[in-house]
């Protein structure tokens, strides 16, 4: 049974009604979820849509649960796509999957690309600054995300993101890596004050997850698969990872200088700044990089090295965050 | 150190090799070609480098671990670089270094040895330079 043949059944079954699929066709990028675009006509209308499908070996092993929720939890204040359903078990597909609208028109910029926005990084690095403090902004309390996100406590958000990364690189590593380890050892002896608020996180927020229209619009925040509450620094130190700077070093992510990325944050979130805390999640999140290229590299391995996108994470970007990390050391301590 | 430049190409060669689905031509497949074509390019320098970075770097640490051996009572049999200089040799024998040098980073955080945990921050930045790849300057659309 084909794919296109699992959606129809699935649709026609969840929608009561016949449902004919087209125009199935996987989309490129990603390696923690197979992404498909589809269109599903079901009583003469046809609804443009994306499959975000569990793969048989993945960059991250995440809950699609929150993800779906996070959808669910944005979907009407934010540019984020409306989901459509969910199957945990994989039903028809056999593997877990999610459906959510699709969003037309938008391209998502490569992060191995130079100058990916043009004359438009500055009206849309505001507008990416602008809708991470919203998500910053929001009380979890009555998200949908709240009703399966655990609530870590202030004081605990720091201990918590660490000790999950470290675990993936004691599961993962194949090599001995001395960098990433002396950067973990560093951030437990100074760890950061409590977060000032326990916020959503949307764990990989960064330029490359959002598509844009070319003219400057952001259409839509994708990829919310590590999605989690805790601090929500986490998520300007990831956003502002010089991984993610497209080689541009007076601008975060490539689209504007970073004190004025900080300003639009303060603004929106309501939330302050502290900038030795931001400095604490900004290692942690290259450590968290790390972690993520350790396990893609033992996902190529265990995959029978088929996937090109694994091997360049596991490869290039572990090679680009062993520097940013030793470099973050040496200024640590004042080296450099 | 993984994955190495043979477990790309090899891979390069296995993802191109099986013609997937209909669902994952096109767009998908142009997709494939360019990460492919960005891993070979990325190959080619570590084809060109892997085998010194890795000679420099063995030499780096050995060096390090010697000036440590007395301080911290350390055993100094390093094992050395294989007769013939192969990638996964010198990788071996990288692993045995790194975890010597992993501990004994560890000893000195513990002493609170500053000069030599800045020695090692220093070789750590090294290290990492060492290892760079190099992405030439692809232009975004």
């Amino acid at each position: 049974m084909s794919l296109t043949e699992r959606l129809e059944a699935y649709l026609s079954r969840i929608w009561s009604t016949p449902v004919t699929v087209s125009d199935l066709s996987r989309i490129p990028g990603g390696a923690s979820r197979e992404t498909y675009r589809f269109a599903a006509v079901a009583e003469g209308q046809a609804h443009p849509l994306i499959l975000r499908r569990d793969p048989p070996g993945s960059l991250i092993e995440t809950d699609r649960n929150l993800e779906y929720l996070a959808f669910e939890s944005f979907h009407d204040c934010l540019p984020v796509p409306r989901p459509v359903a969910m199957e945990p078990e994989g039903a028809e597909l056999e593997r877990p999957f999610f459906i959510m609208e699709r969003v037309e028109g938008g391209a998502a910029a490569s992060p191995f690309t130079v100058v990916p926005y043009g004359e438009h990084a500055r009206t849309i690095g505001e507008q990416f600054f602008r809708i991470l403090g919203t998500i910053a902004r929001a009380d979890p309390t009555d998200l949908p995300l709240a009703r399966v996100a655990e609530r870590p406590a202030p004081e605990d958000c720091w201990r918590i993101a660490l000790d999950h990364w470290t675990k993936v690189i004691e599961d993962d590593q194949q090599h001995p890596q001395p960098i990433v380890w002396a950067a973990i050892r560093a951030l437990r002896r100074r760890p950061p004050p409590p977060a000032q608020a326990v916020r959503v996180v949307h764990g990989d927020y960064r330029t490359g997850n959002f598509l844009h229209d070319g003219a400057g619009k952001i259409l839509a925040i994708l990829d919310w698969e590590m999605v989690h509450l805790g601090d929500p620094l986490e998520d300007l130190g990831w956003a502002m990872d010089p991984l993610w700077g497209h080689f541009e070093v007076d601008k975060v992510g490539g689209m504007l200088p970073r004190d004025e990325a900080l300003a639009l944050w303060r603004e929106v979130s309501g939330l302050e700044v502290d900038e030795p805390a931001l400095a604490w999640w900004s290692l942690f999140n290259a450590v968290k990089g790390q972690a993520i290229w350790t396990s893609a590299a033992k996902e190529y391995r265990d995959g029978g090295f088929k996937d090109p996108v694994l091997a360049i994470s596991g490869w290039y970007t572990a090679r680009r965050h062993d520097q940013i990390l030793a470099e973050a050391l040496l200024r640590m301590e004042g080296l450099s | 150190m993984t994955p190495s430049v043979s477990d790309i190409l090899v891979g390069n060669f296995l993802c191109m090799a099986e013609p997937g689905p209909p669902e994952q031509q096109g767009e998908f497949m142009a997709g494939k070609v360019a990460v492919v074509a960005l891993l070979s390019l990325l190959a080619a320098q570590e084809a060109e480098r892997g085998a010194a970075a890795r000679v420099t770097e063995n030499a780096a640490i050995r060096e390090v671990l010697s000036e440590a051996t007395a301080d911290y009572a350390l055993s100094a049999d390093w094992p050395a670089d294989p007769a013939e200089l192969t990638i996964g040799g010198l990788d071996r024998v990288n692993a045995a270094l790194r975890l010597a040098l992993i501990g004994l980073h560890e000893a000195v955080e513990a002493r609170g040895d500053a000069a030599r945990h800045d020695r090692i921050l220093r070789l750590y930045a090294r290290m990492a330079d060492l290892r760079r790849l190099d992405l030439p300057p692809l232009p975004g659309r």
